[in-house]
């Protein structure tokens, strides 16, 4: 991957902006806060992979605009949340080929996890005006899942343990981040 | 010793038993052997005695040393010592094996397990079941074999080293050097731990040319209707279990 962006921001309200010209990555690491992000595939063959890391503490929304300007540009998205509290969390999750962009891939997979009884909505949203594209989504909202955390626990790790080794896969999802670079949200993690 | 007492068993938010009246004892060093029809409860009670919480146990009792486990979360029978190698164990990604291993070893030990030591410790037991030492940095179980899976949870029950040891079809989807391989390893462990047990579950006695039982026994409608021998694995076999005269 030639570009490899890090973000991280806390308690803010934040608008982000990217014109994608060359295969990038961006990993998004956020805490309690509300984001909104366009971002412009503006070269062919370019390929976005976006990685939306998000623990939330109290009424938030992320909004995401991927836009494919043209052609054979390829972008995935992966978006993670954890709603600790008994808030909401929303997230509008766009993305968007127009007409004139033929041989798109375009794909999204969202999914927020709710620690408590807190409201959480995912929209997934694919504007897709041309037929010859590839686009799939997916979202998610609920706890972990009961068999994981049983089968973690059979092996004499404690319900919190357990939860934990859930979490940190949950939002440190790429085996390429660069730990040292995240260190900030690690601890945060560490509190949930 | 493992006992079993008079238990009945539901899923859980439903008034029908699957288990009805299951009595067994399972003493140390002992092997046992449970095998039935499909749908009679076999999995079923593995599940129950590790705590899943899918199950209601609405009658009866299970102890380890004489000591009721009802009451104590899945963790804590672990900690007791129970162990259960599952029929298709759970795919967990983005927790490593090492780091599920670690976190398990270090539960149980109350001490923090030094990486290297760990990785270096690691690598003759891989050996042992014949996995490949990258396997341990990969996703808890993702993308595995069916037969990884199997030595994967050998692998780490010689880490873990269990006392009452509950295989549940470890036997099922392994070809015959793969189930050679876990068998040998589940026999080496038996030699080095005398007071560990084995209570295994399986629906064919091939896997009991390499795991000798001293009981086997027939369970069917939730409870056990016969014991015997390994000759009555083999009638099982050649007759079926419709032919099996139990008891009523």
């Amino acid at each position: 991957m030639n570009k490899i962006l890090y973000v991280i921001d806390d308690n803010s309200n934040n608008n982000y902006k990217y014109e994608i010209t060359e295969d990038t990555i961006i990993y998004h690491f956020s805490i309690n806060s509300s984001n909104n992000v366009e971002i412009n595939l503006v070269n062919e063959n370019v390929n976005l992979y976006y990685y939306y890391n998000n623990i939330n503490y109290d009424d938030n929304e992320f909004k995401i605009d991927v836009k494919h300007k043209v052609g054979n540009t390829h972008s995935e998205l992966y978006n993670h949340g954890v709603n600790v509290k008994n808030n909401k969390l929303t997230y509008y999750v766009n993305g968007i080929v127009p007409k004139e962009s033929a041989k798109c891939i375009c794909n999204q997979e969202n999914q927020i996890i709710n620690i408590n009884d807190g409201k959480s909505t995912i929209c997934p949203n694919l504007l897709i005006d041309n037929y010859d594209v590839d686009s799939n989504h997916g979202a998610y909202i609920g706890r972990f899942s009961e068999e994981k955390i049983f089968y973690l626990m059979s092996r004499g790790i404690n319900r919190e343990d357990a939860t934990k080794l859930l979490l940190n896969s949950y939002l440190i999802n790429s085996d390429s981040i660069d730990l040292n670079k995240i260190d900030k949200f690690i601890k945060e993690i560490e509190k949930i | 010793m493992l006992e079993i007492k008079n238990i009945n068993c539901s899923i859980t938010d439903s008034d029908l038993n699957i288990l009805k009246g299951l009595s067994l004892k399972i003493k140390e060093g002992e092997t046992h052997v449970i095998m039935g029809p499909n749908g009679t409860g076999k999995s079923t009670l593995a599940k129950a005695i590790m705590g899943h919480y899918k199950y209601n146990i609405n009658k009866g009792d299970i102890l380890i040393d004489k000591e009721s486990i009802l009451n104590l979360s899945v963790d804590e029978r672990a900690k007791k010592g129970l162990f259960l190698c599952m029929q298709d164990p759970t795919v967990i990604e983005g927790v490593s094996n090492s780091e599920f291993l670690r976190t398990a070893l270090s539960s149980k030990t109350g001490e923090k397990v030094n990486l290297y030591s760990f990785i270096t410790d690691m690598e003759q037991s891989m050996k042992d079941v014949e996995l490949d030492s990258s396997m341990l940095h990969r996703s808890l179980n993702m993308g595995f074999s069916g037969g990884e899976k199997k030595k994967n949870e050998i692998l780490q029950l010689k880490v873990l080293k269990p006392k009452y040891i509950i295989l549940d079809e470890i036997d099922s989807g392994l070809d015959v050097d793969s189930l050679r391989i876990v068998c040998d390893n589940i026999n080496n462990y038996m030699k080095e731990n005398k007071e560990a047990s084995l209570l295994i579950i399986t629906h064919y006695p091939r896997i009991l040319e390499y795991l000798k039982p001293d009981y086997v026994h027939i369970l069917k409608d939730g409870k056990i209707r016969k014991s015997g021998d390994i000759s009555l694995a083999l009638e099982v076999e050649k007759e079926g279990y419709t032919s099996i005269n139990v008891m009523s």
